[in-house]
């Protein structure tokens, strides 16, 4: 496997005086991370961030979700290094940024990082298109080329016509329409969106998630994404890792994440999800020699448990599951199609 | 032990004064170091310090003449320009900027405001006042600018440039003047460089407020896009907090103008503040009057035209701009021979004589009445408060004489009152009452140093704990060992009755202005209009009236600084959320139930920066009430200036500062507390 396009690895992120020295102090008189965390928050300083890890693979749509205060924000913060980390290392394309020198760390952003902001982040003095040209301007581009490109870049978003227009006179959903396009301006490989469509009214936040599904489904950047809400998290990520208090506490795939949550407080997140529109059939497929299977209402293994449900509602016996080339992957019992619907009714 | 602990902080400290107060009492008789600060216990600070800044001065003396003499080129550049330039073409480039900045009303303004100065025959010495204006105003943008760009850069270097600036605006305007002239030499370069550094601190403030506030996204956002600190500065930073730049250019233009005007005390150059002072000298109120209102249409045309382009981003066709212009420069070239000087205007002079021979009428006529509110105000207000009942009671005012009995009843009835408040509960009401009727007794220059120093200090710790306590002590001895006790005593009284007034018809105008829209309709104009009026042109209508003295003098501390007062308790009382209001209406409360229970305690703090503002407005102009006689600090600062004192010029400013800054963060304190009491 190649490397991962962001790799962090041990991540703390501690606020307070002196907080370097104090928490390389709490990790020696403490064998775990969360003790150490108490141990710091004990002695009055804020531990946002507690030794975090994770990967984030080339092209994929990462989701960190948790609800405020969860320290979701500082960790991306911290990834881009907006804020410097107190421990643990970064990497971005192999490449540790946090041992990046100042110089690096602009020549980084200039090309490789773009970055979208919750209330958006858009220069009040500068015109739509000077706002997305800006990181052209930074890069040293001539001004034909900043407007050629922010131009093509405004138009990718749906915002064609209003490139003269200022901040001011846009709407919520205009401006983060203008975030999107400036964070991709100079085409960068790694994507950073923290709860971009949270202050957008529900509508225009669904409207907004297709057409980043859309316009990410052509440039296959590598992106970070924060959120505080399931349902989208559910919706755009590949994988997901959901934050408490500063720690991960899981991290899988939107499927695993909803049935098979790693305690309750994660289980708490996905009660109100429709967990058959999210998982599918291999989650609860049995692959050992089938029993007798009288009917074959033509289960596919790529089908989510509520549409296999719909075609086998009146179904008692175990039914065969096909892959898509036609071979039968194994089989599913009905009955725990609905179970897995109805874990948490309770 | 148990009582003490159940008592509040507020009862405690105020117990705590009426002891040492009753301890004093005692002691009166057997101890004459009581009442005055110690002789022996002063230094002499003012000759130390007026010999250190000699040698100091004597050290820089050459490099400083040296940048005075580079000063007098742009001055004297300015200074040709503007009154060589024919008059024709200066009004009509205010009149194309105002349109520009702000359309027809704005030229309007202009055109009639500068006419005004025009037929006024005080055209050239209001050009030379502009021009000192024009060419401290960008030493003072740069200096601010760079300080507020410094402040915001070094998180470490903040708290000192926060503690300076504090400082360079409560030492009062008089206390720059001495060492300047010290420094420079008679002559318009000291106007020059006094407004600029009391220009710059507003500048450096709203620089570092403005780049503070810039949204943390929006400078993420630059970062991200991988500009550099400079880049961002320039390009996002700046650009983005420009209004609030914006108003610091406003806020600087004013100071410049005012400290200018003040500045004339030294004389030397033939501007229009000096000419106000020179008629006001020579009671020739008519001609001052005149003076004065040409500097208020100064003001209040550079603080219109300024401040809409700080607030409005609106701008008006600039082609209309063009024409004004073109047509000024037609006119002035077409009417080259035939335009007479602008000084020879005299078209007021006949309303000049007229208000003059009005005005004597009517002092003729009204002077009795007019001395007899003087008078009563004196005797049965301020005299009481600044000497006590005890010396202020004579039979040739009040009708007998105050006798040590006297003093046993009024204890004895006070302490009774205080008493009774006491026990319905109210203990530090209580208590309060009975130290105010001590105050009145005894008089506030006369009150015994001891009671000083424990009643500011325990008010300094209810406010804001042992910290303040420490700092307020501390700053208090400072100016009690400079010698200048008495003379601190003798402000504070003086201020302390100004703040008392204000704080009473400010706060009920400001009440009046927050339920009724009419009111406000009125009252605002006139807040808007006093604070636009530099602070030398208040004594001209006090002075008309009242001649010199303490009771001139108050009555222009009140009207500079009642503003504040009005302004800042109308804007608490009417920004009460609405929820909060639509929830004492559905609860049933009547309107005024809503004003007391629900408004009037939402307000507290913002009421209490208002006094706070008040406060230090008070001090700002009893500096410049010395000119018309008052006696304390302002007075030593004054007679510093004239005889070029500058040890205590220093000391003495040094002081009243000190005794702003201890008010300022006192009142600051109960504010912070209230907030945190509200949790905002």
């Amino acid at each position: 496997m190649s490397t991962p396009a962001i790799s962090v690895d041990g991540l703390w992120q501690v606020f307070g005086t002196d907080a370097k020295a104090r928490l390389k102090e709490a990790l020696g008189r403490n064998d775990t991370a969360p003790d150490a965390a108490s141990d710091l928050r004990e002695s009055g300083l804020i531990p946002a961030v507690q030794d975090a890890s994770f990967e984030v693979r080339e092209g994929e749509l990462f989701v960190i979700m948790g609800l405020s205060g969860s320290g979701k924000s500082t960790m991306i913060r911290c990834v881009s290094r907006l804020v410097e980390p107190t421990a643990g290392s970064v990497k971005i394309d192999g490449e540790d940024i946090l041992a990046a020198s100042p110089k690096r760390l602009i020549e980084l952003r200039r090309e490789k990082l773009g970055m979208v902001f919750q209330h958006f982040g858009l220069f009040p003095h500068m015109t739509v298109a000077e706002n997305v040209a800006f990181p052209l301007k930074m890069l040293g581009k001539s001004r034909a080329e900043r407007r050629r490109r922010a131009l093509e870049v405004i138009e990718m978003v749906g915002l064609d016509g209003r490139e003269d227009a200022y901040p001011r006179e846009l709407s919520g959903g205009q401006k983060q329409r203008v975030g999107i396009a400036r964070s991709l301006a100079a085409n960068p490989d790694t994507w950073f969106l923290d709860e971009p469509f949270s202050a957008l009214d529900p509508l225009i936040r669904r409207q907004l998630q297709d057409e980043f599904l859309k316009i990410q489904s052509g440039l296959n950047k590598t992106i970070v994404f924060i959120t505080h809400d399931i349902s989208e998290a559910l919706k755009l990520a590949d994988r997901i890792a959901i934050m408490r208090d500063g720690r991960i506490v899981q991290i899988g795939t939107p499927a695993q994440i909803v049935l098979n949550p790693v305690d309750d407080y994660v289980r708490e997140f996905s009660r109100d999800v429709a967990k058959g529109r999210h998982a599918r059939l291999d989650s609860v497929l049995h692959t050992d020699t089938p029993p007798q299977m009288p009917d074959d209402p033509k289960l596919r293994l790529d089908m989510t448990l509520e549409e296999a449900l719909a075609n086998c509602m009146s179904l008692y016996e175990p039914v065969p599951v096909w892959d898509d080339r036609g071979r039968m992957a194994g089989y599913v019992h009905p009955s725990d199609l609905a179970a897995a619907l109805q874990v948490d009714r309770s | 032990m148990t009582l003490l602990a159940r008592l509040t902080p507020g009862a405690r400290a105020a117990l705590l004064v009426i002891a040492v107060g009753a301890l004093c009492m005692a002691l009166d008789r057997s101890a004459n170091w009581l009442p005055g600060w110690p002789d022996a216990l002063t230094l002499p600070m003012t000759q130390w310090v007026g010999d250190g800044l000699e040698w100091v001065f004597d050290l820089i003396r050459p490099g400083v003449r040296l940048i005075s003499a580079l000063l007098e080129y742009p001055m004297a550049g300015v200074n040709w320009l503007l009154t060589e330039t024919p008059w024709p073409l200066v009004l009509g480039a205010t009149v194309a900027l105002a349109w520009y900045a702000g359309g027809l009303s704005m030229a309007a303004l202009a055109s009639v405001g500068l006419g005004f100065v025009l037929i006024s025959g005080y055209w050239v010495e209001g050009m030379n006042t502009l021009a000192l204006v024009f060419v401290s105003v960008p030493l003072a943008l740069i200096l601010g600018l760079l300080i507020g760009i410094w402040s915001n850069e070094s998180p470490r270097a903040r708290p000192w440039i926060e503690a300076t600036l504090d400082l360079m605006q409560t030492v009062p305007t008089f206390a720059y003047l001495t060492p300047l002239l010290l420094l420079f030499g008679f002559g318009p370069v000291v106007g020059l460089i006094a407004s600029a550094i009391y220009a710059a601190p507003p500048m450096a403030r709203n620089t570092a407020l403005g780049l503070q506030r810039v949204e943390a996204e929006v400078k993420e956002a630059g970062i991200m896009a991988g500009a550099t600190r400079a880049q961002q500065l320039i390009q996002v930073e700046i650009p983005a907090a420009s209004t609030q730049i914006m108003i610091g250019v406003n806020q600087a233009l004013m100071a410049a103008l005012s400290m200018v005007i003040i500045a004339a005390v030294i004389g030397g150059f033939d501007d229009i503040g000096w000419e106000v002072l020179l008629t006001m000298r020579q009671a020739n109120f008519g001609q001052s009057l005149l003076a004065g209102l040409v500097i208020v249409v100064f003001a209040i045309i550079i603080d219109r035209i300024s401040a809409r382009m700080a607030t409005s981003g609106q701008r008006f066709d600039l082609r209309i701009s063009w024409i004004i212009l073109g047509v000024s420069v037609v006119a002035a070239i077409a009417a080259w021979a035939l335009l007479p000087p602008p000084g020879d205007f005299a078209l007021l002079a006949p309303t000049v004589e007229a208000v003059d021979s009005g005005l004597s009428q009517f002092t003729r006529g009204a002077g009795a009445t007019l001395d007899s509110i003087k008078n009563n105000a004196m005797f049965y207000g301020l005299l009481p408060l600044r000497i006590g009942l005890d010396s202020a009671v004579l039979p040739f005012t009040w009708g007998f004489s105050w006798t040590p009995g006297m003093s046993w009843i009024y204890y004895g009835v006070a302490g009774l009152i205080g008493l009774g408040v006491a026990l319905t509960g109210r203990i530090t009401l209580g208590a309060s009452l009975v130290i105010l009727a001590g105050v009145f007794e005894t008089g506030i220059s006369e009150l015994p140093w001891p009671v000083v120093f424990v009643g500011v200090g325990a008010l300094a710790w209810v406010s804001g704990g042992w910290k303040l306590t420490r700092l307020v002590v501390i700053l208090l001895l400072f100016i009690a060992i400079a010698g200048l006790w008495e003379r601190a005593l003798l402000s504070l009284y003086l201020c302390g009755a100004a703040v008392l007034i204000c704080a009473v018809v400010g706060g009920l105008l400001g009440l009046l202005s927050a339920v009724s829209a009419t009111a406000w309709a009125v009252i605002r104009p006139v807040c808007d209009m006093l604070q636009t009026i530099p602070l030398f042109v208040f004594l001209i209508p006090v002075l008309m009236f009242f001649q010199i003295g303490e009771f001139s003098a108050l009555l222009a501390i009140i009207a500079y600084a009642i503003v504040p007062m009005i302004r800042y308790t109308r804007h608490g009382l009417v920004t009460t959320p609405a929820e909060l209001l639509e929830a004492a209406t559905s609860s049933g409360a009547t309107k005024w139930q809503t004003m007391k229970e629900v408004r009037a305690p939402y307000a507290a703090p913002t009421i209490l920066l208002g006094l706070n503002q008040t406060i230090l407005y008070a001090f700002a102009m009893l500096v410049i009430a010395a000119l018309i006689g008052t006696t304390g600090l302002g007075q030593s600062i004054y007679i510093a200036l004239g005889s070029a004192n500058v040890g205590l010029g220093i000391v003495a400013g040094a002081a009243m500062a000190i005794l702003a800054l201890i008010a300022d963060r006192i009142v600051q304190g109960f504010a912070e507390e209230r907030r945190r009491a509200l949790g905002l």
